[in-house]
């Protein structure tokens, strides 16, 4: 992409502390209720790398991928994102760094009510003086990063639609817009195609193998399918009952490595098949 | 990947040939800026007419302060007894009321919703019930002094007809949401009108209407204390009184007592309708089993 | 199965609570036998002076029934009042529902303390019954349509705060999860994604206060509190039965007509 974009332009602009490494050393996660939902994970990723976290549900990837924003707080072990610790951070702080992690859902989260403009101005919440978002009077840097973000992922024409109005498809790309315009140096997905048919899982995951191209995004991606995991990531980490049972290329990944991390044989539904 | 592989997402740059992108037309907003513009226009008109004295608005809350300290600063709890004696008077009437109503407006309900009773009965009641609603009760126990003179059963009485308007709509709302696919059992089954009655509809409607029932007497709570202030009798007479006589320590006394009942009834009728509708849900998938 | 086996099939033991449902019926009929004893302050039930009176009663309904139109003129302008004051009272009541709501709704209120407080204090300006606020503000500040009006926003913020935010607390917010994870504060959230959210909600229950505040504010007037109730009881203390019936007709009409008005907004509110 041309150096006239400012997304790119912006993201090149980000302090050394904003850079899109994150660092994993023995974190655990226990819920109030007792259950650890991740035991001793140690992983180090780089900026740029597009990374999938494979696993049941119930395997704790959904956690993992929550405590890099700290939606999910570590109980014990160390987690950086670039040079900051993330479990040191609250308040002021917290909020700067969740502005620079994007993250999508697989409910995609939206404001259904308000318009898909609005929803993506939600990305920047972090970056802009609370009272302009109290009278809903976005900056026009804002309004513009907001705008170039919807036509990066093709739904610019829908920017007044309601966003309950939009198909499955075109919400998640407005929670994509919505992310992009937070200018991250970090993605994060959580299951971002299980809501979707397979043709739009194919095309959203190629959105975001385009971010993680073109923008040099690190973007970490939940996915419970192996061949998507296969085909849109270059990197693998499997989780079974909380526990890293692999970490590796994910093209290399076999599939015994799938019946370990799964903990049983592969079935038809792990495979979403019909790729484009 | 190459970007032929990726037919659904635009080609990498067109940005650069058309400039900067900029949003589509903002769609229309006239319709609801004129309704907002005649919204606000009503509002202005309202106010002008009520011609409320602006600099006098500026002393209120100085005043009620003061009164608030009048009230609460050393409430008079020495007639705290004749409190307590009058505001069973109040919970009573409440209660009598309720049971009239609710014993007036099951059968009657029942009779007004669609698929049960006739035509000719079921249009009628609607009317009787939507013009009841839209008597205040005041108005109703005014009517019925007459009869009665000021009592605290004149205020039962007419806590028990007000009631009818809304709880009779409740009613047949509820037999109307329950019936659906109920009754078509029983009918297929070769039941009476009477025997769907029983059999189909009060089992389903009955947590419902006995949780309306409560609701019922915490309504009448309140509305027991505004009948009182008219001569009724129980709580609300006594608060009259004594701010007729500008005793606001007892004022202020009255007015927690009427605060902590009606918190305490709302605590403990909330908690018995909640436990009748959790104690209805296991039930009703028992019947579907 | 054979059919002897089904002969001497027995249904298992019904499980009734009976001692369980003979308690509840004991307690509610000492209740109410209780609430029928005057000596403890119960209501004296005098089915006598129905048999006795009822002519009264019968005649007055008969004056109800013919409303004199001849008297309309000199209605419509505490009227007019009532409705100012429903407007102004459930317009106020409105704006000061819009943060307190949010402030009383977990989703929007994660803070346990402020919520509990919020709600509390919600709890007991809702206790008071309307007409009780009227008749101490009109002590207070005097007579007029200003105690009416506070005491209509008083009813209505009560009403709006406790269901909305019961609302708006059993319903699911996804985009809440989005608007923290891109770093908002908890302001920022609440003003762009929970309130349009809600708006259905709130506008919902404004509409439904101005309803109510019609018909609350048609009696206020009893004890002093402005509109067309003082009216009816000027009226009612001179036994002109048929001026109290013209008015209770204008306000069964004037209701009737605002329900409709509001079931049209709210069906192009959605």
């Amino acid at each position: 992409m041309t150096a006239s974009d400012p997304i790119t332009a912006a993201a090149g602009d980000l302090a050394p502390a904003a850079s899109g490494a994150i660092t994993l050393r023995d974190v655990t996660v226990t819920y109030p209720g007792g259950t650890r939902a991740l035991r001793g994970v140690s992983l180090s990723i780089a900026p740029g790398e597009m990374v999938s976290v494979v696993g049941l549900s119930g395997s704790g990837k959904s956690t993992l991928i929550r405590t890099i924003n700290a939606l999910v707080p570590i109980t014990s072990g160390r987690l950086l994102v670039g040079e900051q610790d993330v479990s040191r951070l609250s308040g002021r702080s917290l909020r700067e760094l969740r502005g620079r992690i994007g993250m999508i859902f697989q409910g995609f989260n939206l404001a259904e009510r308000t318009s898909v403009l609005s929803n993506v101005l939600v990305g920047r919440f972090a970056h802009s003086p609370a009272w302009r978002s109290l009278l809903g009077l976005p900056s026009a840097q804002d309004k513009q990063i907001a705008i170039e973000a919807l036509d990066s992922v093709g739904i610019l024409d829908r920017a007044w639609s309601r966003a309950g109005a939009l198909s499955g498809g075109q919400k998640q790309r407005v929670a994509i817009a919505r992310a992009l315009s937070q200018q991250p140096s970090v993605m994060l997905a959580d299951e971002p195609v299980a809501s979707l048919d397979p043709p739009t899982a194919h095309s959203v995951m190629q959105d975001l193998l385009r971010i993680n191209e073109e923008r040099g995004l690190t973007v970490l991606v939940n996915l419970h399918l192996m061949d998507l995991a296969r085909q849109y990531t270059t990197r693998m980490i499997g989780l079974r009952d909380g526990e890293m049972v692999f970490d590796g290329p994910a093209a290399d990944a076999t599939d015994q490595d799938f019946e370990a991390i799964y903990g049983r044989p592969i079935q038809g539904r792990d495979v979403l098949g019909s790729a484009p | 990947m190459s970007a032929a592989a990726r037919p659904q997402l635009r080609p990498p740059s067109p940005a650069a040939d058309r400039g900067a992108p900029s949003l589509p037309p903002r769609p229309s907003r006239t319709g609801p800026t004129v309704a907002a513009v005649i919204a606000g226009v009503i509002v202005v008109l309202a106010t002008i007419e009520l011609d409320i004295s602006w600099t006098s608005l500026g002393e209120i809350p100085g005043r009620v302060a003061n009164y608030l300290v009048l009230l609460f600063a050393e409430p008079n709890w020495e007639k705290l007894p004749r409190a307590l004696f009058e505001t069973w008077r109040s919970v009573s009437m409440a209660w009598l009321g309720a049971i009239g109503c609710v014993a007036l407006s099951i059968p009657l309900g029942i009779l007004a919703a669609r698929g049960v009773g006739p035509a000719w009965v079921r249009l009628p009641l609607r009317w009787l019930f939507a013009i009841i609603r839209a008597v205040p009760e005041v108005v109703i126990a005014l009517v019925l002094l007459t009869v009665t003179g000021l009592t605290p059963f004149t205020g039962a009485l007419a806590l028990g007809i007000a009631g009818i308007g809304t709880q009779g709509k409740w009613v047949y709302e509820t037999v109307e949401s329950v019936q659906e696919g109920a009754s078509e059992a029983v009918r297929a089954a070769g039941g009476s009108t009477a025997e769907v009655a029983r059999w189909a509809l009060w089992p389903a409607a009955a947590p419902s209407l006995m949780s309306f029932a409560l609701y019922r007497f915490e309504i009448n709570i309140r509305t027991s204390a505004v009948l009182g202030l008219i001569g009724a009798g129980g709580i609300g007479t006594m608060l009259s009184n004594y701010t007729n006589y500008r005793e606001w320590d007892t004022v202020g006394m009255l007015l927690i007592v009427v605060v902590v009942i009606t918190m305490l009834i709302d605590l403990i009728s909330g908690s018995i309708r909640r436990r009748i509708m959790e104690g209805a849900r296991p039930r009703v998938v028992d019947r579907t089993r | 199965m054979s059919t002897h086996a089904q002969a001497s099939a027995t249904l298992p033991r019904r499980p009734t609570h009976r001692v369980r449902t003979a308690l509840i019926l004991a307690a509610l009929i000492a209740f109410s036998v209780a609430t029928c004893l005057p000596a403890i302050g119960g209501v004296e039930i005098d089915l006598e002076s129905i048999t006795r009176n009822w002519r009264n009663g019968a005649s007055k309904l008969q004056q109800l029934a013919q409303p004199n139109l001849a008297f309309l003129p000199r209605t419509l302008g505490p009227m007019l009042e009532t409705l100012a004051m429903a407007v102004v009272g459930a317009v106020t009541a409105a704006l000061v529902s819009i943060p307190v709501t949010l402030w009383a709704a977990r989703p929007s209120n994660p803070h346990t303390v402020t919520r509990q407080l919020v709600r509390f204090v919600v709890n007991i300006v809702r206790s008071v019954p309307d007409l009780v606020y009227a008749t101490i503000l009109v002590a207070m500040i005097g007579v007029g349509t200003l105690p009416g009006v506070v005491t209509l926003i008083l009813f209505d913020i009560g009403v709006v705060i406790k269901l909305v935010s019961e609302a708006i607390d059993s319903t699911d917010h996804p985009y809440l999860e989005a608007g923290r994870a891109a770093g908002g504060t908890q302001l920022q959230i609440n003003r762009r994604t929970v309130l349009p959210q809600s708006w259905p909600l709130l506008t919902n229950q404004w509409l439904y206060s101005l309803e109510l505040n019609v018909r609350i504010s048609a009696i206020l007037g009893i004890v002093g509190a402005g509109g067309i109730g003082r009216l009816l009881d000027e009226r009612r203390a001179f036994y002109a039965y048929e001026d109290v019936s013209l008015i209770i007709l204008e306000i069964l009409i004037v209701v009737v007509l605002i329900e409709l008005l509001s079931t049209t907004l709210r069906k192009r509110l959605r």
